[in-house]
């Protein structure tokens, strides 16, 4: 009897933390259009709130475990701030992995970062680009281990 | 940019929350084969080692990643020791199932076949235990070489705070800091994936521990494999 209420505490207490770090990470944002495209032939390109962007990854084949070179060009009008990279996994959480981007000249921005490798062998991944005041879009795509 | 208060508070998140999600999926079959192994003895303190000797690994990475503010660099020179890493620790758990199983004699390993009858004996026992609770530090710091997405980033986050720092010894603190944080923050998932597989309240264990058996096997085979495509 006693180890029965133990199991049911305990299983309650695990429900519920499970529950409060979905909350956490899953946040309050709406999701953002996702596009898929292949990030080794060229940069991929999308719409945010109409206006166009898009982003490349140097270098050429994209691989993960190396210094890469993200740009991002907005053709529109300038942002009030800068955007910025959150890199991750499809359906996997793998940690806050954020591009800081600088302006490079005209509405081009650009930042330092690395795409980890995941042991699982998956190899599809997210960049998901985010203007503070306009909004945000992910590219999903494959790199190479 | 983030300040030093708050970057220690989002790794740590970032730790609760990959340990409940990545964590549970890489890590767990070896959290769960070191509770099986234990056979009903309490998971707590060798857990508790275990998570410590993974830590200390995480904050000695994390201070080489503050110092040279590379990850790139450091990550590459480890490379080839974390598949080592990785085929050892699917050796181990296929290890753990045979012997867990009956299959293979390795109980003396897990010092399951000491009667404790008279002095000598029980202390001898005691001593046995004491000592196969003490080996999880190690092999908590082995197993923290472990090549782990999420210690990546982490560690992606150390070198680049790193890199911001004027003195190298600020670079190693705050690298430390950054991965203790982080360590932390996993230790709570897989704590309580260790008290889980305790089956110590399971009336059929014998049944359970053959069925774990098999599928510690499946799962140390698929750590070697995984090992060599790495």
């Amino acid at each position: 009897m006693k180890l029965v209420v133990k199991a049911k505490v305990f299983a309650a207490i695990l429900c519920l933390m499970t529950f409060a770090i979905c909350s956490v990470a899953s946040g309050a944002e709406g999701e953002p259009d996702r596009v898929v495209c292949d990030v080794h032939a060229g940069p991929c390109r999308a719409h945010i709130s109409g206006t166009k962007v898009s982003l490349d990854i140097e270098p050429k084949p994209v691989k993960a475990m190396q210094d890469l070179t993200f740009s991002v060009t907005f053709a529109g009008e300038k942002p009030v701030a800068a955007p910025y990279i959150d890199l991750g996994m499809p359906g996997m959480n793998m940690g806050r992995n954020r591009v800081i981007l600088r302006s490079a000249g005209e509405l081009v921005y650009r930042g330092e970062g690395v795409i980890v490798r995941c042991p699982s062998g998956r190899r599809t991944w997210k960049a998901k680009v985010t203007f503070p005041d306009v909004g945000s879009v992910e590219f999903v795509f494959d790199v190479i281990y | 940019m983030l300040s030093t208060e708050t970057i220690y508070f989002v790794i740590f998140t970032t730790g609760l929350a990959v340990g409940f999600g990545h964590c549970i999926g890489m890590c767990g079959p070896i959290v769960v084969s070191l509770s099986l192994s234990l056979k009903g003895r309490s998971v707590l303190v060798p857990h508790l080692l275990y998570n410590g000797g993974r830590i200390t690994t995480y904050g000695l990475l994390g201070g080489v990643m503050g110092a040279t503010g590379s990850f790139t660099r450091v990550v590459a020179s480890i490379g080839s020791f974390q598949k080592g890493v990785m085929i050892f620790t699917g050796i181990l758990i296929v290890v753990m199932g045979l012997a867990m199983a009956g299959w293979v004699p390795l109980g003396e390993i897990f010092g399951d076949y000491y009667n404790p009858q008279g002095l000598l004996s029980r202390g001898f026992r005691k001593l046995s235990e004491t000592r196969s609770a003490a080996t999880y530090y190690p092999l908590g710091m082995l197993l923290g070489l472990l090549p782990c997405g999420p210690v990546y980033t982490a560690l992606l986050a150390a070198a680049r705070a790193g890199m911001e720092t004027q003195k190298t010894m600020e670079g190693v603190l705050i690298g430390v800091g950054l991965m203790l944080s982080f360590g932390l923050g996993t230790v709570v998932a897989l704590l309580l994936i260790a008290k889980l597989a305790d089956l110590g309240w399971l009336k059929r264990r014998d049944v359970i521990y053959k069925i774990s058996s098999v599928l510690m096997i499946i799962v140390g085979v698929y750590f070697v494999v995984k090992a060599i495509r790495y």
